[in-house]
C-alpha cells in the first residue's frame, strides 16, 4: 500500500508543483452543487423597435414551442438563439442569411461528429462569430476540443 | 581517573542533549511563525514557511506536523488533490495511533468535499476493520454519512447517522431531504400516461398545461388523418409533431424534477455549510 | 584510557560533521540559508516559491547563477514576457551573458514577440557568435509566423541541418503559398449549383443538404405553384430562396473558416516540429 503511494507521489511531483505557479488564496469552496441547465435570456431591448419585435417573436417561440418539445438543436447555441444573436451582431439580412446557412448545416444529423468542438453538456459549439465574414473574428478551434463557456 | 572518564561521558550526553534542545528551539520558532501565517490565511506564504521547517528539520522533528499543515493550507485553497498528498505523507510519518487517526481522517474528508465518494468509502471501510481503531466506530459513521450526503444519497447518509446517539440533528435534516425531494422516475411514469403530469407534479403547471395541449392538438390530428385514410399526413404530423412533443414532455418531467431536486439539496447543503454547528469535512 | 578518550572526541566530533548545517543559532532567513532554500525549491520545480526567495535574497546579496535562475524559473513556468524581462536585465559582465541572450531571444520567439526578437537578433549578429547560431534558425521560423515578406529561400534554408531541410522546405513553401480557399469563388460555385461552394471548402455532408433544401423547396414550390395552391407556391418559394441565398453566404464563410483552419494547422505542426526538434530545451544543469 506504501509503496503504491510513494510512486504516486513521486510520479506527481511536476503536477503537484504546477499547482503553486500562480499565487493562489483561501477559495470560498461551497457545498452547492452548480444547476447544468442553461438559462434562457428572455428580456426585451425596448430601445429599438425592430429587434424588440424579433425578440418578443423569439420569446414567443421559446416559451410556447421550444421548451415544451425536447432538446432537438444538437448546436450551442441553439438555431433559435443564433438567429437572434446573429441579428443583434449584424442586421435582419445578413442574420437571416446566416440563419439560413445554420439551418442547413444543423439538417446534416450524422457528419456533425468531428466536425465541431463541444461545449461540456454535449452540443456542438458553432458561434456566431464564425459566420459574420469578417475573418478577424474567427478564431478556429479544434474538434476535439471542449469548451467550458463563450 | 575512573571519575574523569564518568565526566566525560556527562559532558558528551550534555552535549547532545544541548545540541538537540537548540534544534527545537529554531525549529519550534520557524513553526510558530508558518502557523501564524496559515492563522492570518495567509496560506500560499504559510505553505513556503512550513516547506521551509521540513527543509531544515534535518532530524524529521516536525514531519508530521508541517506536512499535515501543509495539506491543511491546499484544503483553504479548495486543492483537495494537493492537501491529500501531503496528508499522506504525514500519515505515512505519524508517531502514534493518534496521528494515524488524524490523518487518516483528513484524507477521508477531502476525498468527501471532493466527492471521491467510493475513495472515501474504501477508507473508512479500511478504518473500520483496523482493530487499532476498534473504539472509533461513531467518527466512522458520522464520516460516512457526510460522504453519503455530498453523493447526494439521503437516505444512506440518514441511515448511517442514525446507527449512533449522538447525531440525530444530522440524521433528521437527511431523513427529511430525503423525503422532500421527487421521485425523478415517478415524475418520468406519470408523463408517459399523462403529458404534462410529471411538470405538474413538480409545480411546473404552465409548461405541464403546454405539454397537454399540444399533445392533445397533434395527436387529435394524427388520429384524424388516419381515420380519414390520409395516412401519409398521419405518419409526417405524427412522428414530426406528436412525437416531438410527446418526447419533449418527458424530457421536461425528468429534468424539472431533477433541478427541483437539486434545489432542495442545495438548500439543505447551504445550511450545512453555514448554520451547522459540529465538525464539518 | 587516552584512546578511549580520543575516540569519544572523535565520535562527538563526526556526529557533528555530519550536519552541513550548523546547529546552534540557526538564521533560517540568513542570506545562504535563503539561497540553499530557493535551490531546494528551484530543483523541485516549486519556481514561483524559488523566485520570491531568490528575490529575497538579492536584497542582501548580488549573484549572478541567482538572477539567471530567477529568469529561468519564469521560463519554465512558461511566463515567457516575464522572463524575457528578466534574461534581458542580466547584466554585460555576468558569466551568463552569452546564454542571457539567447534565452531571451527563445523567450521572446515563444511569447511570440516577433518584432522584439529581431531586434535583438541584429544586436546579436557579429558580437554574440553562439546565441547567433543557435538562433538563427528560431529567426528564420519567426518569419514563418508573421505576415512580413518571407526571405530569399536559399537564404532561409542555409540556416537549418540536413535532416531537418525537407520539412523546413515544406514549411517555407506553405507559407509562400498557402493553400487558401477564396470565399468569393466558394459564393459563386454556390450560386451556381447549390451546395458546390461546401464540396470546395471539404463540407461535402453540408453541401449535399444544401443541394437538398434549395432544390427540394424550389420543387415543393413549382409543384404548388402548378397545382394553383398559390400560399403554398409563395412559403416554399420564400424558403427556397432562403436556403439558396443562406447557402451562397455560407459557402463564403465556411471558406474563411476553412483558412482559419489550415492556417491554425500550420502553426501547430511548426510548433510540434520545434518541440520535437528541441529547439527551446534549455540544457542547464541546475538540479541532479
Amino acid at each position: 500500500m506504501k509503496i503504491i503511494f510513494i510512486i504516486l507521489i513521486l510520479s506527481s511531483t511536476y503536477l503537484w508543483a504546477q499547482t503553486d505557479w500562480v499565487r493562489w488564496g483561501k477559495a470560498d469552496y461551497s457545498y452547492q452543487q452548480k444547476d447544468p441547465s442553461f438559462e434562457r435570456n428572455y428580456s426585451i431591448d425596448s430601445q429599438n423597435l425592430g429587434r424588440a419585435a424579433l425578440k418578443s417573436f423569439a420569446d414567443a417561440y421559446w416559451i410556447l414551442i421550444s421548451d415544451v418539445d425536447g432538446d432537438n438543436c444538437s448546436f450551442s447555441p441553439t438555431c433559435s438563439n443564433f438567429f437572434v444573436q446573429s441579428v443583434e451582431k449584424t442586421n435582419i439580412v445578413q442574420g437571416t442569411l446566416m440563419f439560413f446557412d445554420r439551418f442547413t448545416r444543423d439538417m446534416d444529423i450524422f457528419g456533425k461528429l468531428g466536425q465541431y468542438p463541444r461545449v461540456p453538456d454535449g452540443h456542438y459549439y458553432d458561434p456566431i462569430s464564425l459566420y459574420t465574414l469578417n475573418p478577424r473574428k474567427i478564431k478556429y478551434i479544434p474538434p476535439p476540443a471542449v469548451i467550458n463557456n463563450e | 581517573m575512573k571519575s574523569k572518564l564518568e565526566n566525560i561521558f556527562l559532558l558528551f550526553i550534555f552535549i547532545l542533549l544541548t545540541r538537540n534542545s537548540f534544534a527545537q528551539d529554531y525549529l519550534k520558532k520557524q513553526f510558530e511563525y508558518a502557523d501564524s501565517l496559515y492563522k492570518n490565511q495567509n496560506y500560499y506564504d504559510a505553505i513556503t514557511e512550513f516547506k521551509r521547517l521540513l527543509f531544515f528539520d534535518k532530524y524529521g522533528e516536525y514531519k508530521y506536523q508541517a506536512n499535515e499543515m501543509i495539506g491543511l493550507s491546499y484544503k483553504q485553497g479548495a486543492k483537495f488533490s494537493d492537501a491529500i498528498l501531503y496528508f499522506t505523507i504525514a500519515e505515512m510519518n505519524a508517531r502514534n495511533n493518534d496521528e494515524l487517526l488524524e490523518s487518516k481522517l483528513l484524507i477521508i474528508r477531502c476525498n468527501i468535499l471532493r466527492r471521491t465518494t467510493s475513495h472515501a468509502i474504501d477508507l473508512l471501510t479500511l478504518l473500520g476493520n483496523d482493530k487499532r481503531f476498534a473504539d472509533e466506530e461513531k467518527e466512522i459513521f458520522y464520516w460516512k454519512g457526510w460522504t453519503y450526503i455530498f453523493a447526494d444519497e439521503w437516505n444512506k447518509a440518514s441511515q448511517e447517522f442514525s446507527k449512533t446517539d449522538t447525531n440525530e440533528t444530522l440524521s433528521s435534516l437527511c431523513k427529511k431531504v430525503d423525503e422532500d425531494k421527487y421521485s425523478v422516475a415517478f415524475a418520468d411514469a406519470i408523463s408517459h400516461f399523462i403529458p404534462g403530469a410529471g411538470q405538474i407534479y413538480t409545480g411546473h403547471y404552465l409548461s405541464g398545461l403546454l405539454s397537454l395541449g399540444w399533445n392533445i392538438l397533434w395527436g387529435y390530428v394524427t388520429v384524424n388523418a388516419f381515420e380519414a385514410n390520409r395516412v401519409f399526413d398521419g405518419l409526417v404530423v405524427g412522428n414530426f409533431l406528436w412525437l416531438r412533443f410527446y418526447n419533449g414532455n418527458l424530457q421536461n418531467a425528468k429534468k424539472f424534477a431533477e433541478e427541483e431536486n437539486l434545489k432542495i439539496t442545495n438548500k439543505a447543503m447551504q445550511f450545512l455549510q453555514f448554520n451547522y454547528a459540529g465538525l464539518k469535512p | 584510557m587516552k584512546n578511549l578518550i580520543i575516540y569519544l572526541f572523535l565520535l562527538t566530533s563526526f556526529s557533528f560533521s555530519q550536519n552541513k548545517i550548523p546547529v546552534r543559532n540557526i538564521n533560517l532567513f540568513s542570506p545562504l540559508n535563503i539561497k540553499i532554500f530557493g535551490d531546494y525549491l528551484f530543483c523541485q520545480k516549486d519556481y514561483l516559491r524559488a523566485i520570491g526567495e531568490y528575490q529575497h535574497y538579492l536584497t542582501m546579496a548580488s549573484n549572478d547563477t541567482v538572477e539567471f535562475k530567477i529568469a529561468l524559473a519564469y521560463s519554465e513556468m512558461s511566463d515567457f514576457s516575464k522572463a524575457a524581462e528578466k534574461f534581458a536585465a542580466i547584466r554585460s559582465n555576468s558569466p551568463f551573458y552569452s546564454d542571457a541572450e539567447m534565452e531571451l531571444m527563445k523567450s521572446l520567439f515563444q511569447a511570440g514577440d516577433f518584432f522584439e526578437f529581431r531586434k535583438n537578433f541584429q544586436n546579436v549578429i557579429g558580437k554574440n557568435s553562439t546565441a547567433f547560431s543557435k538562433t538563427i534558425s528560431l529567426y528564420n521560423f519567426s518569419f514563418l509566423l508573421t505576415n512580413n515578406p518571407l526571405p530569399a529561400e536559399q537564404e532561409f534554408l542555409g540556416a537549418f541541418p540536413k535532416e531537418d531541410l525537407a520539412k523546413v522546405k515544406n514549411f517555407y513553401e506553405w507559407k509562400e503559398n498557402p493553400p487558401e480557399k477564396s470565399p468569393v469563388t466558394a459564393a459563386i460555385l454556390s450560386a451556381i449549383i447549390p451546395g458546390a461552394g461546401k464540396f470546395y471548402t471539404h463540407k461535402y455532408a453540408d453541401g449535399i443538404w444544401a443541394f437538398i433544401a434549395s432544390v427540394g423547396f424550389a420543387y415543393l414550390s413549382y409543384d404548388n405553384f402548378h397545382a394553383k395552391h398559390y400560399f403554398r407556391g409563395w412559403l416554399f418559394g420564400g424558403l427556397a430562396a432562403g436556403f439558396y441565398a443562406g447557402n451562397v453566404y455560407g459557402a463564403a464563410a465556411s471558406a474563411q473558416i476553412y483558412n482559419a483552419k489550415i492556417h491554425f494547422d500550420f502553426v501547430s505542426d511548426l510548433k510540434s516540429f520545434l518541440d520535437a526538434r528541441n529547439y527551446f530545451l534549455p540544457k542547464f544543469k541546475f538540479c541532479k
